[in-house]
């Protein structure tokens, strides 16, 4: 890069170019302010998507040894392929350690956007349920803020990301700014109607970040399926192609890849930021960039290990941890538990050709909240995911032509998957291990989380209400899971910088701002107080928002 | 060994939208299974640092392999190659659609145990030399060089659930054993049939016309309670 990149003092850094580093870079260098994007991996182009590429093209059909290799953890991904491996991380270069008891499975990109180039790209808000779920149930504490104060930022991210969903009217789930829904199965307005006539709960269309119509520019969906190999229409929302974008043609934002942030850099006299330090990936040389503010966007175990990483004499914890809570509070969407069972009354065939719809169904929450009131096992809640379609029925038994008779003829099938609220616990955690340093020689995590009762009640009862719903609607060989994934397997960690109003609880205020260093700002999820159930980066994108726009007016009052 | 059936679709905390998607997941962990605990202390950061493109995102087109006219084997013997074909024909076979034997489902297998922990080769190695065992045993000959009938007669059994005796499970006097002959069958059979399906041949038989969108996904249309 030219050497005059890092002479120059830019208004702010970000780190992390993925959903809410792309949303940080958009808004601050719109607002006029000079940023200098970082992103640890490096540039990617739409060149090399491979959404149509069928599997036979690939040597080993997506069952490469590179991958087995390079990527241990990773493949446990479901979007880590043949195609598309190399934007995820090298586990051989990135090493973790968990407790050998406490297993954790950390699933992340270094590319340019970073995990928005493969998310399922499901697109919830939160509710006062959720932001004041304590003052509810007395467990842990509220949010700093209320929905309404959230509500205008969601609003503003679905205006641009473009969600297709539908307007509910439930309490849980409030609505938002939508394109027309995506279309339901047969399957899934069968048990739609039954679970709303016989249960009282809502089934809606999932509501995603993929267009229905044109929008911002960008076309609509064509239905060929696999989103996370990319999109040649740029269809579903990821950062490059968009806020990235945008935040560029500014000509207010520098993008610099290959640039791995070790530590973020102070001014001990003044107690501010002063920039951060980074080595570039390929020439392994450290550098270090100088800028009035930093905004963390690398994802909440990402950002909250650089602030561990940056120590001082004044921090010796960790940087913007005088409270002992950074680390703490590390929360994943507990998954494991569901149905799944035929519809044997539908006829409809399978076929391998499209459309093949990108996303599925998604079952409001209904457990602990106003209306159902408080369940006898376990609080806070779970929506299920999943859909109902003619699907290839490979497990067929016999052999010869009845077997490729049988695998054709299939059958309608029908699957719900709970993500379910992970509760936040001071022993779910990650820390600097002390004897593992990743490829570029910075201090890597240990990560100590697991599941605790109340997930564990909570997915066993995931298993009997789909079993029971399923069942209400007509559907057979009915097959239950009750168990609780790994931590991690929901890709939704959060919680790790969590916010607050005292400084001595929390690690950063309403505003995502550190408590102990006010030039210091981390918006990705590491704020979240509890997971609720909806997946969160949504939330995260209208937090930076919001967090963005209270910058911009500290930099307008000259308070930076 | 169960590897097939829609309900895998659940082993994705993201349930996926088409049972295409699905079939990633099919000989995935029973192939890698033991591939879990690579990821120890051991692993050296001497690893070169690597970045770049899949072959995939570079356009490679990697099928060409299977149908290079100088072929060779990678890993099977000549034995175990032509007992292959035979046996993925027989579970496959030619109908008014190619069958297993035209997708070269065994040069796929070929290249995928090429480069399979050993203990997984050793599976499928003992598989083969099973059917072989049991077709010695009951005809006097490998399996390859039986006729097509004695090849089905042999097979039909283990491509069906067991279930106890009929005369004997009221009064539950015997335990049946989980069949070996069946074990080894089915893992044949599921790799067989995933190399099948996710070949070009394989994918033309489950109704793909070559195309990647054919418009938006219309859903239903019917009235309530009218659903097919």
């Amino acid at each position: 890069m030219p050497q005059d990149v890092l002479q120059q003092t830019y208004d702010a850094i970000v780190v992390g170019s993925g959903a809410t580093g792309g949303w940080a870079a958009k808004r601050l260098s719109e607002a006029g302010l000079k940023v200098a994007l970082l992103e640890a991996g490096r540039a990617v182009t739409a060149r090399e998507f491979t959404e149509h590429i069928p599997s036979y093209q690939l040597k080993y059909r997506n069952h490469s040894p590179e991958i087995v290799r390079t990527r241990p953890i990773q493949r446990q991904c479901y979007a880590c392929m043949e195609y598309n491996y190399e934007w995820f991380v090298n586990d051989l270069e990135n090493p973790y350690s968990t407790p050998p008891d406490r297993p954790f499975t950390w699933q992340r990109l270094r590319v340019l956007g970073g995990r928005s180039l493969v998310w399922g790209r499901h697109s919830y808000r939160l509710s006062d349920v959720d932001f004041k779920a304590a003052s509810r149930d007395g467990y842990d504490v509220d949010w700093p803020f209320s929905y309404p104060d959230l509500a205008p930022y969601y609003d503003v991210v679905e205006r641009y990301v473009g969600i297709s969903g539908a307007a509910e009217r439930n309490e849980m789930l409030p609505d938002g700014q939508y394109l027309p829904p995506m279309k339901m199965s047969c399957g899934e307005v069968r048990l739609r109607e039954s679970i709303q006539k016989k249960f009282g709960r809502t089934l809606t269309m999932g509501r995603v970040a993929i267009l229905t119509q044109p929008h911002n520019g960008r076309a609509p969906c064509h239905y060929c399926g696999p989103c996370e190999r990319g999109c040649m229409t740029f269809s579903y929302f990821s950062s490059p192609f968009t806020t990235v974008k945008d935040a560029v043609k500014t000509g207010n934002c520098t993008l610099i890849t290959d640039a791995i942030v070790s530590h973020v850099d102070m001014n001990t006299g003044s107690n501010k930021a002063q920039g951060v330090t980074f080595v570039q990936r390929t020439t392994k040389e450290t550098k270090q960039i100088r800028g009035k503010v930093v905004v963390m966007c690398a994802q909440a175990l990402e950002s909250t290990r650089i602030l561990l990483n940056s120590s001082t004499r004044e921090y010796p914890k960790g940087l913007a941890n005088s409270s002992g809570l950074l680390g703490h509070y590390l929360m994943d969407h507990v998954v494991g538990g569901g149905a799944s069972a035929t519809f044997d009354d539908m006829k409809a065939l399978p076929t391998a050709n499209p459309p093949h719809r990108p996303t599925g169904i998604y079952l409001v929450r209904f457990r602990n909240t106003p209306a159902t009131g408080k369940h006898p096992h376990f609080i806070r809640g779970y929506g299920f995911q999943g859909d109902s379609m003619p699907v290839f029925n490979f497990n067929a038994p016999g052999i010869g032509k009845d077997y490729k008779q049988a695998v054709k003829t299939g059958a309608y099938s029908i699957t719900l998957g709970a993500f379910g609220e992970s509760l936040a616990s001071f022993d779910n955690f990650c820390e600097i291990d002390p004897n593992l340093r990743d490829a570029w020689g910075i201090p890597a995590l240990r990560i100590s989380m697991a599941h605790g009762k109340n997930e564990a009640a909570m997915m066993r009862d995931a298993g009997v209400t789909a079993a029971e719903m399923l069942e209400a609607t007509g559907a057979k060989n009915i097959r239950v899971t009750t168990g609780v994934e790994m931590p991690g397997m929901a890709i939704h960690e959060v919680g790790t910088a969590r916010m607050g109003n005292d400084p001595k609880k929390s690690v950063l205020n309403t505003f995502c701002q550190s408590h102990d260093v006010s030039n210091l700002l981390v918006t990705d999820g590491s704020g979240f107080v509890s997971s609720a159930c909806q997946n969160p980066t949504l939330t995260m994108m209208a937090i930076t928002v919001r967090a963005c726009d209270h910058l911009v007016e500290r930099f307008r009052r000259n308070e930076i | 060994m169960r590897i097939f059936g829609h309900e895998a679709a659940h082993s994705s905390p993201r349930p996926s939208s088409s049972a295409l998607f699905n079939r990633r997941d099919l000989i995935r962990t029973a192939l890698f299974a033991g591939a879990a605990s690579v990821f120890g202390p051991e692993f050296s950061l001497a690893q070169a640092v690597s970045s770049g493109l899949t072959a995939a995102a570079k356009g490679e087109d990697g099928s060409t392999l299977l149908t290079d006219p100088n072929w060779r084997a990678a890993f099977l013997n000549d034995h175990q190659n032509e007992t292959l074909i035979v046996l993925s024909d027989v579970i496959i076979p030619g109908t008014d659609t190619p069958g297993a034997k035209e997708a070269l489902v065994n040069r796929y297998l070929d290249l995928l145990l090429s480069v399979q922990p050993a203990e997984f080769q050793r599976k499928f190695v003992d598989a083969l030399a099973y059917i072989d065992a049991e077709s010695q045993k009951q005809f006097g000959k490998d399996f390859r060089g039986l006729g097509a009938d004695d090849q089905i007669w042999l097979l039909t059994p283990w491509a069906f659930a067991r279930q106890p005796s009929h005369w004997t499970a009221r009064n539950d006097t015997r335990n049946e054993a989980a069949d070996l002959g069946q074990q080894h069958f089915e893992l044949l059979k599921a790799l067989i049939a995933t190399a099948y399906y996710e070949s070009e041949i394989g994918q033309k038989e489950l109704g793909w016309d070559g195309e990647f969108t054919h418009g938006p996904y219309e859903g239903c249309e019917h009235p309530t309670a009218a659903h097919t």
